[in-house]
């Protein structure tokens, strides 16, 4: 009896890695860049920058993005604080890793277009705690080795543990990263957590996700905060009115629309 | 006290255990001490030098950084291998965790510096060093642009092109680690010295030389303390011929030492420069006690008027504990007074020193008669005709033979230190305290011929309001303030976020110069920064401003950390801030960095030096007042000792040496050991007097018994404070020389010009 226990234990244990064994850390990033987030996305982003005596700054954005294929384009005005209300960005963002991405910015009090210069995917965003690479909403898989590390349960979620390393030296000094940890929710291919370690190897920033629902059938995380371990910076952006599918016009995208600035849905 | 000496001498084993037993239990504390080398802890924690440094520190980032210089004479800065020299040491310190790299201003060098520039349709925001240049004319072209973006010339790179620097700050909180950063850095320069023939590497910077401050103190501490000692064997064995004479005094000594600091240590108080020369003077003036105690106690063996030993041992417990314990309180209010000063290790230092005395006249009491009642007793001394009797039976001739003659040269001596006292200055300089020599010295002294400055002085205004930076006009009188204060020769540069702002105009409008001014509106500074965050990191300007645009940093690099500098900058811009950032519309300006702390640190040197002085004057005039009973006495008494502290004052004055935080303690240090040979002398004056013996009479016999015991008293603390002329920093050479001239005059003012003061008025002056 206790020998069938045992072997029944056995087979148990051994069928419950098994199905893990045959997912490799590759293939959970495949199922999460191919999740459905819809064609095109119009939605209100609070950021909050928080230093580490507490200061607060607030900034109020309407984002409007549509994707292109494999590229995708976004356009961006700011509507808090109000000495860069009317401010407006443009991007073109190009799958094609050899295509640095364009960007442009709209400046009222300057009344003109200015072209924003290429930054590197480790440079920081806007003030944020987020890199270029990091607001991407998913990783370039060919610069990484992604490893399975095992499976997790986080705030009641099953999740799998995915290692990422990029693959050169160069590599990690571009991102700024010697190693990259994902969470990926199971049941919806959706990180809800990233731990960054810095070229020294050091801890750096955490980002987590929370209040995830389903927007239009379409899994969205209402916010993310980004919390960097070393300098006690935080940023908290918050999603809110989110509206997907909506159709949104090529005419958005363009220079004219960046001058124009938001005049309300 | 009868009870208590009885006691000691019944039971001398128990006395000597306990001494050891707390002694143990002090070197038992002693490895909790702690060096503190952070000037900025060297003030009070009210003044606004300490808070606003740590406010600066908070708000904008430390400005104690660590400074690599590397200057190439012959091929200058800009060629591919120099620039790939940069590129690597830039990278490894990127790589070492003793170092903060989180954002531009952590690391900041040729490698790692930003070029903004104007395109035809935006902004670029670049390293100036987008990959190593292979050519010379690539490299060239960095100079070009180095030179037109102006804002970085001579303080990452020199103007000449033959130098550049890496500054980098270490991590925060690593007070401790500076030692450690120093030996690393010079290893890591010996390394790339092989390599580079050609380039010199100077290394600098605050940390640096609290470093180093903080590696010499101890190494100090332990290489003086064997040479007074032998001095003291030395002295000891010339008086007594006997080993217990050697030892004892000795050990007395050494036990007031470890329990002076290993009381500090136990009670958390730190170590500065100047309390490490605590030990020294602990033995140099415990000593007395020890000396007076064996003579008094061989004496009255000599003339064996006690059969018993306890007997005569109780007698010279009697007859010392009074006098003993009288120079110890003059001497301790001395030290005490020093607590008027507000500066702690000025206090701490007068604390420590009062309490090592104590220290050593307790010890003394119970040391002695403990150990001579268990020793063998020594077979009774054949009268030995004293060292210097000769030269005491001269001086006492002298004195009587040319009284005026003494006079007109004290009066003479007081002249010459009253002009040097008018021309004293002061200066709390951290670099001056190191030998020209000293490599510290010397790299500093190279990167600020060449660079900007590696002293630090610093400016925050807070415009009262949110984005109250941005405003135009508070932006242009940063320009202002900047053009002012870099007229002043000893600055080396200033930069603050207008500057930044200029250059981002200048960009945007198509990089033409006529827009090389400050943005016209809040709003069109706001969306600059904004534009910018996209291109450059957003910590590029945490440095100069708050995230909420409220305040903003006015970085100062000066050529020099001389507090005189600094004083005088300051006098001159009042006036200037007052118009440009007037309180009355919320602006409110504070200073701090190095330099600031420097400056205050002087200040309150100076004001705690006359307070401090007078109050001991006072004190110690009240004390002798209340111990000779007569009102003229107690200002005779004062004389030698007024004297020895404005020649001393006066010598300083006149050679040129400034008041410091070492040379500050010499006063109230001269006043309390010179008053003991005034009351020594006055008091074995007194007996003669009243024994009926003549004046004549009275000055010879005086002469001949305290004479004898100041002059050994004189040499032993001369000698001690000699000592430490061979120290490698400054202060404490300073205060050694100092403290032994001074003890000299207070010698030869009590032996001397005593006696001619006490021949004066018509009946002499009877004490």
């Amino acid at each position: 009896m206790i020998k069938q226990i045992l072997l029944i234990w056995a087979v148990l244990s051994w069928v419950q890695p098994a199905y893990s064994e045959d997912m490799t850390g590759l293939d959970v990033m495949r199922l999460v860049v191919s999740r459905d987030d819809g064609n095109d996305l119009i939605q209100h982003m609070k950021q909050r920058l928080i230093d580490k005596r507490g200061n607060v700054r607030e900034r109020l954005m309407m984002s409007f993005s549509k994707d292109y294929g494999e590229d995708s384009k976004s356009i961006t005005y700011f509507l808090q604080p109000a000495n860069v209300r009317d401010t407006a960005m443009l991007t073109w963002d190009y799958a094609d890793d050899n295509r640095d991405d364009d960007q442009w910015l709209y400046l009222p009090a300057l009344k003109k277009v200015r072209r924003i210069s290429s930054s590197d995917r480790g440079d920081y965003f806007m003030g944020t705690d987020f890199t270029f690479e990091d607001i991407k909403s998913t990783p370039t898989l060919g610069d990484y080795q992604w490893t399975l590390a095992g499976s997790e349960n986080i705030d009641g979620a099953d999740v799998w543990v995915v290692d990422a390393e990029p693959k050169s030296k160069a590599l990690k000094k571009n991102l700024g990263y010697s190693k990259v940890r994902y969470y990926v929710r199971k049941d919806i291919h959706m990180y809800i957590k990233v731990d960054f370690w810095d070229i020294k190897g050091k801890e750096l920033k955490h980002l987590v996700s929370t209040d995830i629902k389903q927007v239009q059938g379409i899994w969205t995380a209402m916010q993310g905060v980004m919390s960097n371990v070393q300098t006690h910076h935080r940023t908290e952006l918050t999603f809110s009115e989110q509206q997907y599918n909506t159709n949104l016009s090529n005419r958005m995208f363009s220079e004219r629309m960046l001058k124009r600035g938001y005049r309300g849905q | 006290m009868h009870r208590i000496f009885h006691w000691i001498l019944r039971h001398p084993k128990i006395v000597l255990l306990l001494l050891l037993v707390t002694t143990a239990a002090a070197v038992s504390q002693m490895r909790h001490i702690h060096i503190e080398t952070d000037v900025d802890a060297m003030l009070p924690k009210h003044s606004d030098a300490y808070i606003n440094k740590k406010v600066l520190d908070e708000r904008f980032g430390s400005s104690d950084v660590v400074i690599i210089g590397i200057i190439n004479e012959k091929e200058g800065i800009y060629t591919p291998e120099n620039l790939a020299l940069v590129q690597e040491l830039t990278d490894w310190l990127g790589e070492q965790d003793l170092f903060q790299t989180l954002s531009l201003n952590d690391l900041l060098s040729l490698s790692t510096i930003k070029d903004i520039r104007g395109t035809e349709d935006g902004l670029d925001v670049t390293p100036f060093m987008d990959g190593l240049p292979e050519t010379i004319e690539e490299a060239k072209k960095i100079q070009t642009r180095m030179h037109a973006f102006g804002i970085y010339e001579n303080v990452i790179a020199s103007a000449d092109g033959k130098g550049t620097i890496i500054a980098v700050r270490p991590m925060p909180d690593s007070r401790d680690q500076y030692a450690k950063i120093y030996d690393l850095l010079q290893s890591k320069v010996k390394e790339l010295e092989l390599s580079h023939s050609n380039d010199s590497f100077f290394i600098s910077g605050r940390p640096i030389i609290e470093g180093v401050f903080g590696v010499y103190m101890p190494q100090e501490m332990k290489r003086m303390q064997p040479i007074i000692m032998a001095l003291l064997v030395l002295l000891l064995y010339i008086s007594f011929r006997t080993p217990r004479g050697v030892f004892l005094p000795l050990a007395a000594v050494l036990i007031a030492e470890i329990w002076t600091l290993g009381t500090m240590a136990a009670l958390g108080f730190n170590i500065y420069t100047i309390t490490t020369m605590l030990p020294i003077l602990i033995m140099a003036i415990g000593i007395a006690d020890a000396v007076h105690f064996l003579s008094r106690e061989r004496l009255l063996a000599h003339y064996g008027k006690y059969n018993h030993r306890k007997e005569r041992i109780i007698e010279v417990m009697h007859e010392l504990w009074k006098p003993m314990l009288m120079t110890s309180v003059t001497t301790g209010v001395g030290f005490l007074s020093m607590l008027s000063s507000e500066l702690p290790p000025i206090q701490e230092f007068g604390i420590f020193a009062a309490v090592g005395i104590t220290y050593a006249l307790i010890v003394t009491m119970l040391l002695f008669p403990a150990a001579l009642m268990l020793l063998p007793e020594e077979a009774a001394h054949t009268a030995r005709k004293p060292l210097f009797s000769g030269y005491i039976e001269w001086s006492s001739q002298a004195i009587l033979n040319y009284p005026k003659r003494i006079m007109l040269m004290f009066a003479l001596l007081t002249t010459i230190s009253v002009i040097g006292i008018m021309r004293l200055g002061v200066d709390a300089s951290l670099v001056a305290q190191f030998k020209p020599n000293d490599p510290v010295r010397h790299a500093d002294t190279v990167l600020n011929e060449h660079f900007s400055g590696t002293t630090s002085l610093d400016i925050m205004i807070d415009t009262g309001k949110e984005n109250g930076l941005l405003e135009p006009v508070f932006l242009q009188h940063i320009v202002d303030l900047q053009k002012e204060i870099e007229k002043d020769p000893v600055v080396g540069d200033t930069s603050s976020i207008s500057e930044f702002l200029m250059l981002m105009n200048q960009a945007l409008h198509a990089d033409n110069p006529a827009y090389n001014r400050v943005p016209e509106s809040s709003n069109l500074a706001a969306q600059y920064l904004l534009l910018y965050s996209f291109s450059g990191a957003p910590d590029d300007f945490e440095t100069f401003m708050t995230g909420d645009y409220r305040q903003a940093h006015i970085r100062i690099n000066m050529k020099t950390d001389s507090t005189h500098a600094v004083a005088m900058m300051l006098k001159n811009l009042k006036s200037k801030t007052d118009v440009w950032f007037p309180s009355s519309a919320g602006y409110q300006v504070e200073w701090a960095g190095t330099g600031f702390t420097l400056h205050r640190l002087a200040q309150m040197i100076i004001a705690g030096q006359i307070t401090s002085l007078a109050l001991s004057i006072l004190a110690i005039f009240l004390l002798c007042w209340w111990m000779f009973k007569r009102l003229l006495i107690a200002f005779i008494a004062m004389i030698p000792v007024s004297l020895a502290v404005t020649v001393n004052y006066g010598t300083m004055g006149n050679v040129g040496i400034p008041l410091d935080l070492a040379t500050a303690l010499t006063g109230a240090m001269a006043l309390g050991i010179g008053v003991d040979f005034a009351i020594h002398y006055l008091h074995r004056y007194h007996e003669e007097s009243i024994a009926d013996h003549t004046y004549e009479e009275s000055v010879i016999n005086t002469n001949r018994s305290v004479g004898h015991a100041i002059l050994f008293n004189t040499i032993v603390v001369v000698g001690g404070f000699l000592v430490l002329l061979s120290a490698a920093l400054y202060p404490q050479m300073k205060l050694g020389a100092l403290i032994a001239a001074t003890m000299t005059v207070c010698y030869v003012a009590t032996v001397y010009l005593f006696p001619v003061l006490l021949g004066l008025g018509k009946k002499n002056i009877k004490v």
